[in-house]
């Protein structure tokens, strides 16, 4: 896919309110985020962050009684105009979940599956594009031997750089993440960080985090997320160094969250 | 009483009665089984599995010019057996697959003039009489007729004392299952064949599609008081439609195999769309997310990862579907019919084993060895099929899972 370079944002997110049911759990979002950097969405619990990430390929309209207002920009189109081709847009804008999800079956057919689902049926396209996918989610040394195997006999680490790898064979221009190092332990998840730091060449990622010394080590741009709010928005190191609201150094320095 | 005395007390009767109804039911089944092997394992044989069901008659003579044989007997014959050298044949008394006293024909001698009758009447085909066909009577032109019901030995004595005979009337082995059991087993696959894509699709339907609302909970409602219909109704829908829609369709004279199969089919529906929705219901929601996210459409989604994963529990809706196919009867009673057949068949009138069962009971007098033994071969057909399934089932979660793989 042909990026345009001439653009800076990936996405530019105009007065964006969500509401589940009752719940006013977005507030009148703007902000645009820039391509191909890391930007991490940082925040206490219930804070909207997730919730944001999902409007950004429209998980959220799995939800039922969610209500969005306001518009999401993806390359100048809003995301959320009638018309829009929501499964084209998810093939664009990939997504890694909390916990690692890799569907019961082989680890290849794992990787294979969303080229597949595109039509792609040529054998020696799709062992191209799961083993450069696997390459680059720094898998495939470990799994080049179990390709035939159950993806689910794979460590928690494995199963989540797989998921990375799995979305990655989409060729997409972004990548969201939902807290993917939050079920793994120190080492799996200096791996995935790693792993990061190395996608953002390629790809815009917007990723969700609990763990602030991980937004510190792996974000370009962070945003701080309260009771639906986006509090601030900034280069990670304005936000760790000078944070201009008292509430982002409140919570940066461990006094809530 | 202290109070905790008093919690001791209750929890004994609560115990025991547990205790006391889990025996109660074990002890129900143990006497189920119990029955049917003491009463059906007599009967039970290789014959009447592989035996046709009707047997074939017939009444010859001997071609003019005939020899009595004086033959000596070229094996040696069981005991029991009662031989005539004269006429080179033994005979000895027997029971037939369904329990009846017969004579049964142990050994004819190649010279006997019995290896040589003709189709009384009818014309020149030769019908030679064979070891295992059963005699019913021998008639003698100016002496008393020798009767089945008077033994071998007597007809035997009958043979000796005479140097000719009027006519023989004898009769192939019959009352083997071989029939009902090929048609419950095609019953079975028909069935499924028609419910299963029936059943499956219509709980993808509520389960992955349909709205949370007023009319899939009408529908489910709907559904679950299906169940509880008595089969026999089904029987009468059976009657009253798939019947007269076969006749149409296909030329059958009267209920069917393929009416039959539908009509379990409507019967089977609420139990497989109850099975599947549960099974759709535990794969977990992380499964279609993810699908969705990687671009995937909302049919991609549900027919390659979630149906997959719900295979398993869909199979145990299978299972459970074979064991209500094979037990059936008061519905297939009008919607196959009671005709016992040989030839499988699906246009034309046939039976499955539970059926064969009831029309073994309404015999008169009713055969009530023949009916455990052929309950024992259901339970080994139920049996067989469950392990098949369970294998198969475990083999495709064992892949799927990695585990001991």
């Amino acid at each position: 896919m042909k990026r345009d370079e001439n653009v800076e944002g990936a996405f530019r997110i105009d007065g964006l309110n969500l509401h589940y049911g009752a719940t006013h759990a977005l507030k009148d979002v703007s902000v645009e985020i820039a391509r191909n950097r890391v930007t991490a969405l940082i925040g206490p619990s219930g804070c909207g962050k997730s919730t944001f990430l999902r409007t950004l390929n429209r998980m959220n309209d799995l939800i039922p009684n969610c209500r969005v207002e306001g518009s999401v920009y993806y390359r100048e189109n809003d995301i959320y105009a009638p018309g829009t081709d929501v499964i084209d847009l998810r093939r664009r804008i990939g997504m890694v979940f909390q916990k690692p999800n890799p569907f019961p079956m082989s680890v290849f057919d794992n990787v294979a599956y969303g080229p597949r689902c595109q039509g792609i049926k040529d054998k020696k396209t799709l062992e191209d594009i799961v083993m450069r996918a696997l390459r680059d989610a720094a898998l495939y040394d470990e799994v080049k031997d179990r390709l035939r195997e159950s993806a689910l006999s794979l460590s928690g680490g494995q199963q989540q750089r797989l998921c990375i790898a799995r979305a990655i064979a989409m060729s997409p221009d972004v990548i969201l993440m939902d807290e993917p190092t939050s079920a793994l332990d120190p080492i799996a998840t200096a791996k995935i960080e790693e792993l990061i730091v190395g996608l953002r060449k390629d790809y815009t990622i917007v990723i969700v985090t609990h763990n602030m010394q991980q937004a510190a080590r792996i974000s370009d741009f962070t945003a701080f997320f309260l009771s639906g709010e986006l509090v601030e928005y900034d280069a990670t190191d304005t936000i760790f160094s000078h944070p201009s609201n008292p509430k982002t150094e409140g919570y940066i320095t461990g006094r809530f969250g | 009483m202290s109070r905790r005395s008093a919690r001791k007390v209750r929890d004994f009767i609560l115990n025991a009665v547990t205790y006391l109804s889990s025996t109660v039911s074990l002890a129900a089944l143990i006497a189920i089984l119990a029955f049917v092997f003491g009463k059906g394992s007599s009967l039970l044989n290789f014959d009447l599995v592989v035996e046709n069901f009707e047997s074939q008659g017939f009444v010859a003579d001997f071609h003019a010019g005939f020899e009595t044989c004086d033959c000596v007997a070229g094996i040696d014959l069981p005991e029991g057996s009662y031989y005539s050298e004269k006429w080179g044949i033994a005979l000895s008394d027997s029971t037939d697959l369904l329990g009846k006293t017969v004579v049964e024909v142990d050994y004819v001698h190649p010279d006997s003039p019995f290896a040589y009758l003709h189709d009384k009447g009818v014309g020149t085909e030769p019908i030679p009489l064979r070891a295992d066909y059963d005699v019913i009577r021998i008639a003698f032109d100016s002496y008393a007729t020798a009767l089945s019901r008077y033994g071998a030995e007597a007809m035997i004595a009958s043979l000796d004392a005479n140097d000719s005979i009027r006519e023989i009337e004898f009769e192939t082995k019959g009352g083997g299952i071989r029939g009902s059991i090929l048609t419950t087993l095609v019953l079975i696959g028909l069935t499924l064949l028609f419910a299963l894509p029936i059943g499956v699709g219509a709980a993808i339907y509520l389960n992955e599609y349909a709205a949370v609302g007023r009319f899939s909970k009408l529908l489910r409602s709907f559904i679950e008081t299906l169940t509880g219909v008595p089969s026999i109704i089904y029987g009468l829908m059976g009657l009253a439609v798939f019947v007269p829609l076969t006749v149409k369709l296909t030329g059958a004279t009267g209920g069917n195999l393929l009416s039959g199969a539908m009509t379990l089919a409507v019967i089977l529906l609420p139990v497989i769309i109850r099975t599947t929705e549960e099974s759709l219901k535990v794969v977990p929601d992380d499964f279609r997310s993810a699908s969705l996210a990687l671009g995937a459409s909302k049919t991609q989604t549900t027919f390659q990862v979630v149906l997959p994963s719900a295979l398993p529990g869909i199979m145990t809706g299978v299972l459970l579907a074979i064991g209500r196919i094979v037990g059936e009867s008061a519905a297939l009673v009008f919607a196959i019919g009671t005709t016992i057949k040989d030839d499988v068949s699906l246009t034309g009138k046939s039976t499955s084993l539970a059926v064969h069962i009831w029309a073994m009971m309404t015999d008169e007098p009713a055969n009530v060895e023949l009916s455990a033994t052929i309950a024992i071969i259901i339970v080994v057909i139920v049996v067989f099929l469950n392990i098949m399934i369970k294998l198969i089932t475990n083999r495709y979660i064992r892949k799927r899972l990695g585990v001991g793989a």
